[in-house]
């Protein structure tokens, strides 16, 4: 008796899982291109080993790339979706380069991805703050 | 002089042998998302431990008994199998995690993907049960461990605000967030107050034929040991809120987890940290399978002893064998190991009355502890905390969960 009242309560639990806000999904893009830009700072400044840097970009990109598209599917509200589809896209792109660059060994166009990265973040920043401003 | 040095090799231990995945993923997971806001959670829980390791000294020394043999005496077999079966659970989940974080390190130093790393370093701790004695394993590992007091150079390299920081240390409401916060708290409270650090404390003790003349050394021990590994988990979230939280860093994965000490120690942080976490997983991963077996061998009135030879017990040295074999499974599944690890935190903080009352219990015995029994001070202070712990599990775990 009581394994089956778990067993309902579980069950209403997962049923209740509600995928996460825009808002939320808005602040794990941020943390993947903030790890993305930490990460590439830190290999400029050569604290960090080529195959961890480049491993860190991939992921980065690839988790970038699926929040994205999760976000895209069911884009918020009152928001330019266009312009948020452009960000996000040319944002997965270069951290996808900023990748290739380390195995080319390429600073000098590393760092000048990593501040266009830092320009994107500014951008991405000010779209989550009016999508979190409307909910 | 002896004792002096049993004393300063049982703090320089404790120290070395705090930190874990568990301690210092939530940590790190509370100052990126929380800023110092949940220090008071890493000190409430370090205070605690502070109680529960002394108790558990104090207890071996003076009944003789470990704390597992004790609770199936006085409680009985069925009631023991209860607590075995969520201990056991508990502490197999952390194995995972602890083994998933040494392939984590391996995997940043190396590349190579950590579900590679599962059977080696399985094996690897299997065979440093197998050949090694409890000094060595008690410490020897905790020995290196010592190399994570870089935490503490890490986060004063950063120039905290002090006194910001010390406002952490009061418990407070997060206004946002709130599931998220009771979790990460929950997390924390879970990491800092293992209960499998008890039991493996409580059978060292036997182990090493500590006596009542132990129980001032022990004090010692308890205190300054929690203690110091309490200012190394403070010393992650505070490195965590100084240099992840600013980039807008949230840790989901591990290789977030690996920039903690990048900007702070720009030369060797990176390196600092995988060697830190690899040792202080490997000595977690040693000290959880000890405390498995133990379990097993304590309530089932089998041998046991890590310094005993594995013919003279061998039920003891199947039964970390197979814990071990299992826990490679999990990660050669791909099952994320930092997943694991805040899951499994959670859990620990959610089942902390089933080990900690029947322990109170124990330790309020007058058979076992005659003049030596708990004060009210002692009861007060864990019956608190466990209950603190136990009402934010309850609440905040659901949230989390439905909060996805």
């Amino acid at each position: 008796m009581r394994t089956k009242r778990l067993l309902v309560l579980s069950l209403i639990l997962a049923a209740g899982c509600k995928p996460p806000t825009p808002a939320e999904q808005m602040d794990s893009i941020l943390s993947w291109i903030g790890t993305a830009g930490m990460a590439g700072d830190a290999w400029l400044r050569h604290t960090t080993p080529d195959t961890y840097t480049r491993q860190t970009l991939e992921l980065s990109s690839e988790t970038l790339g699926q929040i994205s598209k999760d976000l895209l599917e069911s884009p918020p509200a009152m928001v330019d979706t266009a312009a948020l589809h452009r960000v996000l896209t040319e944002t997965s792109k270069r951290i996808t380069r900023m990748a290739a660059l380390i195995s080319a060994k390429d600073a000098p166009d590393f760092a000048r991805q990593l501040d266009s990265l830092r320009t994107d973040q500014k951008t991405v920043k000010a779209l989550a703050d009016s999508i979190e401003a409307k909910q | 002089m002896k004792k002096f040095l049993q004393i300063a090799l049982g703090i320089v231990t404790s120290v070395g042998g705090f930190l874990e995945i568990g301690s210092v993923t939530t940590a790190a997971q509370a100052g990126a998302s929380f800023g110092y806001k949940l220090l008071w959670a890493i000190l409430i829980g370090t205070i605690c431990l502070i109680f529960l390791v002394e108790m558990s000294g104090r207890f071996s020394a003076v009944s003789k008994h470990t704390i597992v043999d004790a609770m199936r005496e006085r409680f009985g077999f069925p009631f023991f199998s209860i607590v075995l079966f969520g201990m056991v659970l508990v502490a197999f989940m952390v194995l995972v995690a602890e083994l998933g974080g040494i392939g984590l390190s391996l995997q940043i130093l190396t590349g190579i993907g950590f579900p590679w790393w599962a059977i080696p370093v399985s094996f690897v701790v299997w065979l440093l049960m197998w050949k090694g004695t409890f000094g060595l394993i008690e410490n020897g590992v905790s020995l290196l461990g010592l190399v994570t007091i870089c935490f503490v150079v890490a986060a004063v390299k950063l120039h905290p605000d002090w006194h910001h920081a010390a406002r952490g240390l009061l418990p407070a409401l997060e206004g946002d967030q709130k599931a998220k916060y009771g979790f990460v708290a929950v997390s924390i409270l879970g990491a800092s107050i293992s209960p499998y650090l008890m039991y493996f404390y409580s059978s060292g003790a036997i182990e090493d034929e500590w006596d009542v003349s132990y129980i001032p050394i022990n004090r010692v021990i308890a205190f300054f040991g929690m203690s110091f590994g309490g200012v190394l988990s403070m010393a992650v979230l505070v490195t965590s809120a100084l240099a992840l939280q600013p980039n807008g860093i949230d840790i989901d994965k591990f290789d977030q987890a690996a920039l903690l000490m990048t900007t702070a120690l720009p030369r060797w942080g990176f390196y600092l940290f995988a060697v830190s976490m690899l040792i202080a997983c490997l000595g977690a991963a040693l000290e959880i399978s000890l405390a498995i077996s133990y379990f097993f061998a304590q309530g089932f009135g089998w041998n046991w002893s890590e310094s005993l030879t594995p013919s003279k017990d061998a039920r003891f040295c199947l039964t970390y064998t197979i814990i071990i074999l299992l826990a490679a499974v999990p990660l050669l599944l791909h099952i994320d190991p930092i997943k694991v690890t805040m899951i499994s935190m959670a859990l620990t903080a959610a089942t902390l009355p089933l080990a900690i009352i029947p322990f109170l219990f124990l330790m309020n015995d007058p058979i076992y502890l005659g003049e030596h029994r708990n004060g009210w001070i002692s009861n007060s202070v864990v019956g608190i905390v466990i209950l603190i712990s136990f009402v934010l599990a309850v609440i905040s775990i659901p949230l989390q969960i439905i909060g996805g």
